[in-house]
C-alpha cells in the first residue's frame, strides 16, 4: 500500500525547477535572438535564472519548497491540482474574452480562437480519459 | 473532519515535525490535519492510525459523529 508521500521522481528533486527555469530561459533567449533582439533575450534569461535561484534557495518557505518540488506531499498535490485548475480557467476565460474583443473590433481573432479551441478540446479529452480511468 | 491526531501526538511527546517525518509528509500537512483544514487521504489516515496503534474510526470522526 502506498501511504503518504509521493515517491520522488526526478521532476520532484530540488534541482528540477531551477534546471527547468534555466532551460526555459535559454529557450526564451534563443527565441529573442532568432527574432533579432538578443538584448531582450538576455533580460529574459536573467529573469528565468533568478527565478531558478529563488527555487533553489527557497529555504523554509513551504510555498517555494512545494513549487520547487521537494516539499510536495499529498496535500500539496491537492493544492497544486486546484491551483492548476484555477489558473487554467483564468487563462481560458482571458482567451475567450480576447477573442470576443477581436471579433467585436472587426478582426478575425484566429490565434485566440485556436487557443480557446485547444483548451476546450483538451479539457473534454481529459474528462473522457479520467472517466475511463476511474 | 475532526480527529484525535493532536491528542495522540502530544500524549506521546511528539512534535509536529517528528510525526511529519514519520509519515513522510510536511509539518504543515500535519498541522492542517490537526486543525481540520485538510482531510488526509485514506492511505495516510490508515498510516496515522497504525502509527498510533489505534483505528481510523477511533482517530477520525465525521462531522455528524458524537
Amino acid at each position: 500500500m502506498e501511504t503518504t508521500m509521493t515517491r520522488r521522481p526526478f521532476w520532484r528533486s530540488r534541482w528540477w525547477m531551477p534546471g527547468f527555469s534555466l532551460a526555459l530561459g535559454a529557450i526564451v533567449f534563443a527565441a529573442f535572438a532568432i527574432g533579432g533582439n538578443a538584448g531582450e533575450g538576455v533580460a529574459g534569461f536573467a529573469i528565468m535564472a533568478l527565478l531558478g535561484l529563488v527555487f533553489l534557495l527557497g529555504g523554509r518557505s513551504e510555498t517555494l519548497r512545494g513549487l520547487g518540488g521537494p516539499g510536495r506531499d499529498e496535500r500539496w498535490a491537492m493544492i497544486d491540482l486546484r491551483a492548476t485548475a484555477f489558473g487554467g480557467m483564468v487563462a481560458l476565460t482571458a482567451v475567450i474574452v480576447a477573442w470576443l474583443v477581436e471579433v467585436a473590433n472587426g478582426r478575425e481573432g484566429t490565434t485566440f480562437a485556436l487557443i480557446g479551441a485547444l483548451g476546450g478540446v483538451s479539457y473534454t479529452a481529459a474528462v473522457a480519459w479520467q472517466r475511463l480511468r476511474s | 473532519m475532526r480527529n484525535e491526531i493532536r491528542e495522540l501526538r502530544t500524549v506521546r511527546g511528539l512534535s509536529q515535525g517528528e510525526l511529519a517525518a514519520a509519515m513522510e509528509v510536511s509539518r504543515q500537512t500535519i498541522n492542517s490535519i490537526e486543525t481540520g483544514r485538510y482531510t488526509p487521504s485514506l492511505p495516510l489516515a490508515i498510516a496515522l492510525a497504525r502509527y498510533f496503534e489505534t483505528t481510523v474510526e477511533e482517530t477520525f470522526h465525521g462531522d455528524d459523529d458524537d
